[in-house]
């Protein structure tokens, strides 16, 4: 047993954008509750230099919140995608939904692909479950 | 002769599906792409018919919806993407009798394009145009090889039309400009592909009219003027040019202005037009349908005593579940629970809730009511309108026993 258990794991504040993913999609056709949906939807994308910072490796899970909720998912590491360090990619589902902010300017319309939310290793915590996000 | 069925799976309703039937299921689908071939498949949850969290018989269920909403004074109709126009007609009926606020998802996405589009500001073309003739077609925060996945091979990129013989090998020129290097972005190839920072579509449009006006053009985030200058080269000369509109730029414009100013640049040193990406099968149908009946394509409140349509912001799902003006809702076809921000959302499950809807989800676990429908496409026919405005005509495929929501609808109608 290390120092690490004592120590705070490192927080980074990221803006978040949504996306679609066929996979994701298809799976929710069949299931919303399935195992397939929560493994393809409980998942943010991340910059590998952000990776480094937080010190957590491909598929850890983090926790991701913010003033308007709190859910644990899978950190993955970006694939095709561009340097993208300070922006993490959520795909559209309850679990990113979970942290979508209320505010809409009154607009009608709130910020699904712009918004913020700090990111921390969870030491091991279990994705949040979809009956649990609620 | 085989028969061609409709794939209810997104808004391009690809009507060239055949199906295999084993014991009066879906068993095999031919030609749709893999979310398509799970919608027509059917989900393995199925909703089931409740009141207040026990089994119920449908009559039960819909006597108990209807007194839900004669009860409420201002009830919220929500959802209608994946119901045919037929049943988003019943809804707007309800909605007028029950002096219902009536909205659906194009509120908090494509309906501003849609809106453009049917009081005549953008140009527009249909889905076989793009097929036939354009030649250079722009994804903008839009990824359709994983939201519309048949987009590029029925349509837009790779199959021959009739003035495009050669397809996308040299016939067509595919771009996408998105803040993400999506799937879609790496079959335009790098050359072709745009990466502009969040927020910075409506300075990239202005960038590009001044391009194509002759003049330098400049954006904050200094994106390389000579890049823009070669697109903007690319697009003068295209013959049969048209943009794509996904959710990534509509959620980026605060107003449509510079769109227009693109498009009618676009339009003067060459032939452009627009569709956009609309996701849910018949969105477009509920935007036809409500406009004809009031002029508005969305965000409605009926006037309980007069029947008049009240329209704007606040009459907006996400509005009316903020600010907590409505005491009851009918969701039909939606899961708003999942797809709204939960901190919006969260409110419906404080009031009576009747969810409508073939399969289960989160808000029907929190709802008073739930009634499962046909699958429409699959179960049920109708008509429905794809993402570029043309009618398709949906044929039952197999029977059931369960009524379709057009048939929902007119039952709790009758009972109020
Ligand atoms: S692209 Fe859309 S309509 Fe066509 S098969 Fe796939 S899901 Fe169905």
């Amino acid at each position: 047993m290390g120092f690490g258990q004592f120590l705070a794991a490192p927080e980074i504040k990221l803006k978040i954008v949504t996306y679609r993913d066929v996979f994701q999609n298809t799976a929710q056709e069949t299931s919303r509750f399935g195992e397939d949906y929560e493994k393809l939807s409980a998942v943010i994308k991340l910059d590998p230099k952000d990776m480094v910072k937080l010190s957590i490796k491909e598929g850890e899970t983090v926790v991701v919140k913010n003033a308007f909720g709190k859910v644990v998912v899978t950190a993955q590491s970006s694939g095709h995608e561009e340097a993208h360090q300070g922006i993490a990619y959520m795909v559209n589902g309850p679990w990113s939904n979970a942290l979508v902010p209320d505010e809409t300017g009154g607009t009608g319309v709130p910020k699904f692909k712009d918004f913020e939310a700090t990111v921390q290793g969870s030491k091991g915590e279990k994705v949040t479950g979809i009956r649990d996000i609620f | 002769m085989s028969e061609y069925y409709v794939c209810t799976g997104c808004a391009l309703l690809c009507d060239d599906i055949e199906v295999d039937i084993e014991g009066n299921k879906v068993a095999t689908v031919h030609a749709a792409c893999r979310k398509g071939v799970a919608r027509m498949k059917g989900c393995s949850d199925p909703m089931e018919c409740t009141v207040d969290g026990e089994k119920a018989e449908v009559d039960t269920a819909i006597s108990k919806a209807a007194e839900i909403l004669s009860d409420a004074k201002n009830p919220l109709i929500f959802g209608h993407g994946n119901s045919s126009s037929e049943a988003q007609k019943r809804s707007i009926a309800l909605a007028k009798k029950t002096g219902a606020y009536i909205d659906d998802t194009s509120s908090f996405c494509q309906g501003p394009i849609v809106e453009a589009i049917l009081q005549d500001k953008i140009k527009t073309c249909t889905l076989d145009d793009v097929r036939h003739k354009a030649d250079v077609i722009i994804f903008w925060g839009a990824d359709p090889s994983n939201s519309h996945p048949r987009h590029l091979s029925r349509y837009s990129y790779f199959p021959r039309g009739k003035e495009r013989q050669r397809g996308w090998e040299e016939d067509r020129t595919a771009i996408t400009i998105d803040v993400r290097k999506s799937d879609t972005a790496v079959i335009s190839g790098d050359n072709r592909f745009y990466q502009i920072p969040m927020g910075g579509d409506a300075e990239f449009m202005d960038a590009l009219v001044s391009a194509l006006s002759g003049k330098v053009p400049k954006t904050s985030y200094g994106f390389d003027v000579k890049r823009i200058l070669e697109l903007s080269g690319v697009l003068k000369k295209a013959k049969f040019g048209v943009i794509c509109v996904g959710l990534g730029l509509v959620y980026s414009l605060e107003e449509l202005e510079p769109l227009f100013k693109l498009m009618n640049k676009l339009n003067e040193v060459s032939d452009f037009n627009l569709i956009p990406m609309v996701g849910q099968y018949n969105m477009r149908g509920f935007n036809h349908d409500l406009f004809e009946e009031t002029g508005y394509i969305n965000r409605v409140k009926f006037n309980p005593e007069t029947g008049e349509a009240e329209h704007g912001a606040e009459q907006s799902v996400v509005e009316a579940l903020r600010n907590r003006s409505v005491d009851a809702a009918l969701i039909i076809g939606s899961d708003p629970l999942s797809s709204l921000p939960l901190s919006v959302s969260r409110y419906l499950a404080e009031i009576p809730l009747i969810t409508i809807d073939p399969c289960q989800n989160l808000t029907a676990t929190r709802s008073t009511v739930t009634i499962p429908c046909a699958l429409g496409g699959v179960e049920a026919g109708g008509t429905a309108i794809r993402m570029d405005g043309v009618e398709i005509e949906m044929k039952k495929i197999v029977d059931t026993d369960k009524l379709s929501d057009e048939e929902i609808l007119t039952r709790i109608t009758e009972a109020i």
